[in-house]
C-alpha cells in the first residue's frame, strides 16, 4: 500500500497490532463502518503525515483553474462552478474515496504512531493545536488559554456560569475560592476520612453493581441498609459517651445486632414492606423527628419493635455477606452513585461535553444527597415500599433531598461515577467545569487504595457521621 | 502657648455631635467645620481664648466629608508633640483624641483609637506591655475555626492577599515544571490558604503529578501549634483529594528566623526548591534582615517568590515612621471598610490585629527591649519597606525575574472577580523585572516579585 504523493509521505497503515498479516479479512464485521475509537484507526486506511506546515495551511483546497486555495472541499466547487468547466472536468476526477488517517507530525507525540493515527483531518489539526501548539486564545474571566479558537469560544460560554458547590452546601462562583473553601471545609475532614476507610469495601461492592439497572435488586437494598447503619450509628453515638474504645465496641455489637436481626428476615417480604414498613417507618421518623435522643434510647431498648420492621424493609435482600460491609463500610453514597451513572451510562452514550457537564452537576447533586440525614432516608425508604419504579427511587432520592446537608457524600461518589463517566468524555478542555470534580476521583481512586482502614472504625463510628445528623455541630470532626 | 502653630482643626460634624463637649468650637464657614484648637482640660474654664463656645449643633451635621481627616491631623499633632516631648501638649492631645475615637465608629474614629493606644504607649513608655496584653487576648480569642473563617472571608472579599498567592504560585509552577520532586519553603502566615489552588494546579495541569514537600515556617505567634496542626491536617487530606503526593512539615515555635537551618528545614539534594515569603521577612529586625537573605540563598532555591505590603517603618526617626504607619493603616482600613459589610465581624478583627501592629511598630523601640530578653516575643516587629527598598536587599542574592505574561493575566483574571478599586501595576521596560504591584484607589499596597538564583 505504498504511494507516492508530492506533499505528503505515506507509510503502510497495517501497523495495527492485533492482525499484522490479514488486513483483507480484517474488515468491521457489519456493513456500515463503524466509527472506530478515536486513535485507534481502520487498519485499511490510508496514512497520510503532513508536515506541521501543511497541516496548518489553511487553503489545502486548490482550485486547478485558477489556484486559489479554499478551506474546504466544498468551497472548492462551490468555486470551480464558477468557471463554467466543460462537463467532464466539472465530475471530480473519480477517485475512489479512500478512508485516510492521519499521524501527528510532533514526533514525541502518541498520535505520531500510525497505529494511533487520527482519522480526522481536523481534529488532527486541533490535537496539533491544543498539544503542541501556542495558546493564543484566552478567556477573559479566568485567563485560561486555549489554542484552538472554537474551544476557547465554548469555554467563554460557560465560563463563570459554572457554579461549585461544596458538600457542605456552600455555593461558588469562583473557582479558585471554591478550591480554597474546600481545603478547609469541614466537609472534607470527614469525608475522607469515611472514604478511606470504605474504599476497598465500597470498590468491591461496585464492581459487582456496575451496570446493574435493576434498583430494586441487592443494590438497592445494601444502599439504604448501609445508609441506615450508618446513622443508626450516628444516632447511637452520642448516647455513648463512654471514651473511644468503649465505644466503639459498643457500636459494633449494635450494629451486629441490627445484621442479624436483617439476617434472620432473608426471606423476602415486600408485602410486609409495603404495609407495615410505612407506617412503622412514619413511626420511627416521627420519633426521630421529635427528639433524637430519646429515639436513640428507643432503638436501643426496643429491639423488637419499630426497629425490627424497619430492618425489615431494608433486610429483605440482605445477605450474610454485607454483614461485614454493614459494620464497616461508611460511605453509602457510592453505591448510589453507582447506580446514577449506570442510567445515565445508557441514555445518554453520546454525551455532549456540556451535557456532560450539566448531566455531571446534576449527578452530583442526586449523588450528594445519598448522605441525608437519618429522617429523610427514612422517608425515601417509605418511598421504596410504596413505590417500585427504578426511577422515582432515584428521582425522589435526588429531587427531594437537594436541601438536606450533603455532606461528604460527593467526592465519594465521584470516586467511581466519574471514572466511568471519564472514559465517556473525551475532550478535556470542554469539561473544564468538571475537571476539578474528575480529577479528584481518577486520582483517588489510586490513593485510597493505600489506606487502610486501620482505623476505620472509629472513623466510621466518630467522625463526622454525627454532623450528618447535626449539620450545625460544631464537633463533626475530631 | 496653645495658638502658636495657628492650627485649624477640622472635625467631621457627625463625630462631634455625640460628643458635646464644649471644648471644640465648631464654625460653619463655607461648609467647613473648624476647631480652634483647645487648651487643657484646666485651661476648659478660662477664657483664654474668645473661642471658647459650645457648640454641639447636630442640626449642622452633615455628612460632608472634609479633604483633611481630623484624625491624620490630630495624630500627627500628638506624634510631633510626644516627638519633641511637649508634654503638656501630648496630655492635651491624647485626651481630645481619647474623646473623638472609638473602635466602633468610621475610619477616623477607628484610626484615632488604635493609634491613640500607640501613642499613648509610646508616651509613657509602656509599648511593651501593652503589645503584650493585645497578644495574649487575641492569643486566647484564635481558634482555628475563627482564624479560618477570618481569612477565608477576608480573601472572598479583598484580593490583598490572594494577589501574592497568585502571582507566587503561578511563578512557582512555572519555575519547577517538568521537576518530579518539589520542595516548597513557605514563610507566611496565611495559614496555607495559598496552598490549595497549587496542589490542584499540579494536579491538573501536569502530565504527571510530582511528589510536593511542604515546609511551613510559622513565626506569628498568634497562628498557635494547635491552629497549624489543623491546618496541617486539612492540607493533607485535600493533598490526598486532589491526588498529589505530599508531605507536610510544620516548623512553628521559632522565635527568630535566624534560627533556621538547613538540616531543620529538611532540604534535600535531589529537590527543587521553592522558597516562598508572603508578609514574613517584615517580622524580622532590621538589621538582620540581610543575613537571613544570604541564608535563603544557602539553601539554593530555584525560584524566590517575594511578596510584602508596601509601607516604609524603619525610619529612625519616629515621626516619620510615624506618618507613613498612618498612611499605611489609612488604606488597610479604608479598604477593610469598603470590602467588608459594615457590620462585620471579621472586619473588627482584622483591625483589632492591626492594632496590635501599629503599637509594636511605634511604641516598642530597642531601646526598652534590652531589658526584657526573657519576655522576648520573638520576630514580630512588622517594620515594612518598600517594594524598592526590598528589592535592593533581594537583589544582593538573587537575580530579579519578571512575571510571565501568563501570570500577569491570571493576576489580572483574579482582580476583575472582586470589587471595582483594585488595580494592579506591572512596570515596563527596563522595570519589569522589579515586581508588580497591587493598587487599591490611588495608593500602591502590596508588592509581588520573583527571583531566580
Amino acid at each position: 500500500m505504498l504511494k507516492k504523493m508530492d506533499e505528503v509521505e505515506i507509510t503502510n497503515g497495517n501497523n495495527f497490532p492485533q492482525n499484522p498479516t490479514t488486513s483483507a479479512s480484517n474488515n468491521p464485521p457489519t456493513l456500515k463502518r463503524k466509527r472506530n475509537l478515536p486513535g485507534n484507526p481502520d487498519p485499511e486506511a490510508e496514512v497520510i503525515a503532513l508536515s506541521p506546515k501543511t497541516l496548518m495551511a489553511t487553503n489545502r483546497f486548490l482550485c486547478e483553474t485558477c489556484g486559489k486555495g479554499f478551506q474546504r472541499d466544498q468551497n472548492l466547487q462551490l468555486h470551480r462552478r464558477g468557471h463554467n468547466l466543460p462537463w467532464k472536468l466539472k465530475q471530480r476526477t473519480n477517485k475512489e474515496i479512500k478512508k485516510r488517517v492521519y499521524v501527528c507530525p510532533e514526533k514525541s507525540c502518541v498520535h505520531h504512531d500510525p497505529s494511533r493515527a487520527l482519522g480526522d483531518l481536523t481534529g488532527i489539526k486541533k490535537h496539533f493545536c491544543r498539544k503542541h501548539g501556542e495558546k493564543k486564545w484566552k478567556c477573559e474571566k479566568c485567563s485560561k488559554r486555549y489554542a484552538v479558537q472554537s474551544d476557547w469560544k465554548a469555554h467563554s460560554k460557560t465560563c463563570g456560569t459554572r457554579e461549585y458547590k461544596c458538600d457542605c452546601g456552600t455555593i461558588f462562583s469562583r473557582r479558585d475560592s471554591f478550591i480554597t473553601h474546600r481545603a478547609f471545609c469541614d466537609a472534607l475532614a470527614e469525608e475522607t476520612a469515611r472514604v478511606s476507610a470504605a474504599s476497598e469495601i465500597n470498590n468491591s461492592l461496585l464492581r459487582g453493581n456496575i451496570g446493574n439497572y435493576n434498583i430494586m435488586g441487592t443494590t438497592t437494598s445494601l444502599i439504604p441498609t448501609n445508609m441506615m447503619s450508618n446513622h443508626f450509628s450516628s444516632i447511637f453515638k452520642p448516647i455513648a459517651t463512654p471514651p473511644p474504645d468503649h465505644h466503639h465496641h459498643e457500636s459494633i455489637n449494635q450494629t451486629r445486632g441490627l445484621s442479624l436481626w436483617m439476617n434472620q428476615n432473608q426471606t423476602s417480604h415486600e408485602t410486609m414492606v409495603t404495609t407495615n414498613g410505612n407506617s412503622n417507618l412514619h413511626e420511627i421518623h416521627q420519633q426521630q423527628q421529635q427528639h433524637d435522643t430519646s429515639s436513640r434510647g428507643l432503638i436501643y431498648d426496643n429491639p423488637n419493635s419499630n426497629n425490627y420492621q424497619l430492618n425489615w424493609v431494608f433486610g429483605n435482600k440482605f445477605s450474610s455477606n454485607c454483614n461485614q460491609e454493614l459494620i464497616t463500610s461508611t460511605t453509602t453514597s457510592l453505591p448510589l452513585g453507582n447506580i446514577n451513572v449506570n442510567i445515565k451510562d445508557v441514555t445518554s452514550q453520546q454525551i455532549s461535553s456540556p451535557l456532560y457537564s450539566s448531566q455531571h452537576q446534576i449527578q452530583s447533586h442526586q449523588t450528594s444527597s445519598a448522605n441525608m440525614s437519618a429522617t429523610a432516608l427514612l422517608q425515601k425508604a417509605a418511598q421504596i415500599g410504596s413505590a417500585s419504579s427504578d426511577t422515582s427511587f432515584l428521582g425522589s432520592l435526588g429531587l427531594k433531598c437537594s436541601n438536606n446537608n450533603n455532606i461528604g457524600g460527593n467526592s465519594g461518589m465521584h470516586g467511581t461515577t466519574s471514572s466511568l463517566l471519564i472514559s465517556l468524555a473525551n475532550e478535556e478542555d470542554h469539561n473544564t467545569a468538571c475537571d476539578f470534580t474528575q480529577m479528584q476521583p481518577s486520582k483517588r481512586r489510586h490513593v485510597q487504595s493505600d489506606e487502610n482502614g486501620g482505623g476505620h472504625t472509629r472513623d466510621f463510628l466518630g467522625v463526622g457521621v454525627q454532623t450528618i445528623c447535626h449539620p450545625s455541630s460544631i464537633n463533626g470532626w475530631i | 502657648m496653645y495658638h502658636k502653630e495657628n492650627q485649624n482643626m477640622e472635625i467631621s460634624p457627625y463625630n462631634t455631635s455625640k460628643k458635646k463637649t464644649h471644648m471644640k468650637k465648631l464654625n460653619h464657614q463655607n461648609n467647613n467645620f473648624i476647631v480652634q484648637e483647645a487648651s487643657t482640660i484646666d485651661m476648659m474654664h478660662t477664657s483664654s481664648s474668645n473661642n471658647h463656645q459650645t457648640s454641639s449643633d447636630s442640626s449642622e451635621t452633615c455628612h460632608h466629608d472634609q479633604d483633611g481627616k481630623w484624625s491624620s491631623k490630630l495624630l500627627k499633632e500628638c506624634a510631633i508633640a510626644i516627638s519633641n516631648r511637649d508634654s503638656s501638649k501630648i496630655h492635651h492631645l491624647l485626651w481630645m483624641l481619647n474623646e473623638l475615637s472609638s473602635p466602633y465608629g468610621d475610619i477616623d474614629q477607628k484610626l484615632a483609637s488604635y493609634f491613640l493606644q500607640a501613642l499613648f504607649s509610646k508616651a509613657t513608655q509602656s509599648g511593651q506591655k501593652c503589645y503584650k496584653t493585645l497578644s495574649s487576648i487575641a492569643h486566647k480569642n484564635h481558634s482555628f475555626d475563627s482564624s479560618r473563617k477570618l481569612i477565608l472571608k477576608f480573601q472572598e472579599v479583598s484580593p490583598w492577599t490572594t494577589f501574592g498567592h497568585v502571582a507566587s504560585n503561578g511563578a512557582i509552577l512555572e519555575a519547577l515544571e517538568g521537576e518530579k520532586k518539589l520542595h516548597i519553603i513557605d514563610i507566611s502566615n496565611t495559614l496555607c490558604t495559598q496552598w490549595p489552588t497549587l496542589l490542584e494546579a499540579l494536579a491538573t495541569r501536569n502530565d504527571e503529578t510530582p511528589h510536593l514537600k511542604l515546609t511551613i515556617v510559622v513565626t506569628n505567634n498568634i497562628s498557635s501549634v494547635i491552629v497549624m496542626k489543623e491546618v496541617g491536617q486539612r492540607m493533607e487530606k485535600f493533598a490526598r483529594l486532589m491526588g498529589v503526593p505530599f508531605e507536610l512539615n510544620v516548623i512553628s515555635g521559632l522565635k527568630h528566623l535566624r534560627e533556621l537551618t538547613k538540616e531543620r528545614l529538611g532540604v534535600q539534594e535531589d529537590e527543587a526548591i521553592a522558597l516562598n515569603c508572603v508578609g514574613a521577612l517584615r517580622r524580622v529586625e532590621v538589621e538582620e534582615r540581610e543575613n537571613l537573605i544570604q541564608f535563603f540563598k544557602s539553601l539554593n532555591p530555584r525560584v524566590v517568590t517575594f511578596v510584602e505590603e508596601e509601607g516604609d517603618f524603619i525610619s529612625n526617626d519616629f515621626v516619620k515612621c510615624f506618618e507613613e504607619c498612618l498612611k499605611f493603616y489609612t488604606i488597610y482600613f479604608d479598604m477593610l471598610e469598603e470590602s467588608f459589610a459594615p457590620t462585620s465581624n471579621e472586619k473588627l478583627m482584622l483591625e483589632r490585629e492591626c492594632s496590635r501592629s501599629i503599637v509594636r511598630v511605634l511604641a516598642c523601640d530597642h531601646e526598652f527591649d534590652d531589658n526584657d530578653d526573657d519576655e522576648d516575643g520573638g520576630d514580630d516587629c512588622e517594620k515594612r519597606e518598600k517594594g524598592t527598598q526590598w528589592f535592593e536587599r533581594l537583589k544582593n542574592e538573587f537575580s530579579p525575574s519578571g512575571f510571565s505574561d501568563d501570570v500577569v493575566d491570571d493576576v489580572k483574571a483574579l482582580l476583575k472577580r472582586y470589587q471595582s478599586g483594585w488595580s494592579l501595576i506591572v512596570p515596563q521596560g527596563d522595570d519589569n523585572q522589579k515586581g508588580i504591584y497591587l493598587k487599591w484607589k490611588e495608593e500602591v499596597v502590596v508588592w509581588a516579585s520573583t527571583w531566580k538564583p
